[in-house]
């Protein structure tokens, strides 16, 4: 009986301290991914910016400009596409909508972005643009792949259509949550006017007739949660002005926006309880379940071993019984 | 000093009860990932162009 009991428990021993490796690294690879039909929004503000007015092309300081921003995933393009691709790929259709004080649109950016959902990799396929313009990423856009490292990594610029490095600047603690800082400067450079203009009548080619360029650059903070690569926090420092032209009359360039984008106090915190609860399953699959799993298979063969031993100790000897003391009779 | 030797047909048996351990737990791992997750629709929510009052 002791050695069937130890047999099985021989097998679970080997069962747990096999899924301990296989779930760490052939699962969890496997199964960590972006979901293709993930819809998320994000309203960041940027307080006491500059702003032009295009019905007098002049810049003023107004209390607010707030940046809408939300990613929805199409599932039927990312099975289209994963036809060809044969990875699992999601489509984030993008839209970047600035609101002015007043309420009304600064401008709106549309993009499409295609990537792996295991890696973050960017995907190429038709329809990968930016406000309607074909572009090819070749870094990261939005997101940091799972178990991010401390390095330095390559992320794509939607406004001028460049992927550059962001840089690891270290580990810092956000609202309680481990984060890696990352950060990317992108110099001052002329990028495409947006399709859709605040003012109606004037178009991107109306205003390149004028001789006038859009110019832009930007120092970009994020802090990422790094076993999720989710960032929980985001912040812009970004610069805009239209150069040159006669629309501007006499002046060499103005001021088309300045400000400092935060993301808004609520978003924090939606984004940080979002992201704590998603890093609870990555330790799961990563962390706990794993060194849990090795534990119990070494407990369980250590019993096991011990039921073997105990099964095989010599047993007491045979046929020596105490005779039952006879009755005493004087 | 209680020696612990393994007759041929306990080895036997010790292998075979490991092998069976290692194939169910191999036979799990796969059966999840080839399962995966569903897909889902994409969501009927527009790409929004008025700022919400919360997320």
């Amino acid at each position: 009986m002791r050695r069937k009991a130890s047999l099985i428990l021989l097998a679970l021993a080997v069962f747990f301290a096999a899924l301990s490796p296989l779930l760490r690294w052939y699962a969890f690879p496997r199964l960590a991914k972006i979901p293709p039909n993930q819809y998320q929004d994000m309203v960041l503000e940027a307080k006491d910016a500059t702003l032009l007015d295009y019905a007098t092309m002049q810049a003023r300081k107004v209390p607010k400009v707030t940046i809408v921003q939300t990613l929805k995933g199409n599932v039927e393009e990312s099975e289209k596409i994963e036809k060809t691709a044969g990875k699992d790929v999601v489509v984030w259709d993008g839209l970047s909508y600035v609101v002015g004080p007043d309420g009304e649109m600064v401008s709106q950016i549309p993009e499409r972005y295609i990537f792996d959902a295991h890696t973050q990799e960017p995907v190429h396929a038709t329809g990968e643009m930016v406000d309607g313009d074909p572009v090819r990423r070749d870094g990261i856009e939005f997101k940091w792949p799972f178990l991010t490292e401390k390095r330095d990594y390559e992320y794509f610029d939607a406004q001028a259509r460049v992927t550059a490095p962001i840089h690891y600047k270290g580990t810092r603690d956000f609202r309680g949550v481990d984060v890696y800082y990352f950060e990317q400067t992108i110099p001052w450079t002329k990028v495409p006017m947006p399709k859709t203009m605040p003012v109606e009548g004037v178009t991107p080619e109306s205003i390149a007739e004028t001789g006038t360029t859009r110019w832009y650059t930007t120092v970009r903070k994020f802090w990422v949660e790094p076993l999720t690569g989710a960032p929980v926090y985001g912040e812009e420092i970004h610069e805009e002005e239209l150069r040159g032209g006669t629309l501007l009359g006499d002046r060499d360039k103005v001021t088309a926006f300045a400000g400092h984008v935060k993301m808004r106090e609520d978003y924090i915190k939606s984004t940080v309880d979002l992201v704590n609860s998603n890093r609870t399953l990555v330790l799961l699959m990563t962390s706990y379940l794993p060194w849990g799993f090795l534990i119990l298979g070494a407990l369980l063969l250590a019993l096991s071993l011990y039921l073997e031993a105990r099964s095989r100790r010599p047993a007491d000897p045979a046929g020596v019984e105490t005779a039952a003391p006879e009755p005493v009779s004087a | 000093m209680y020696q612990f030797r393994l007759s041929g047909g306990v080895r036997m048996r010790a292998l075979i009860a490991a092998a069976t351990g290692l194939a169910v737990a191999l036979a799990l791992v796969l059966t999840i990932t080839a399962l995966g997750s569903p897909t889902g629709e994409t969501s009927p929510k527009p790409l929004l162009t008025t700022v919400p009052a919360h997320p």
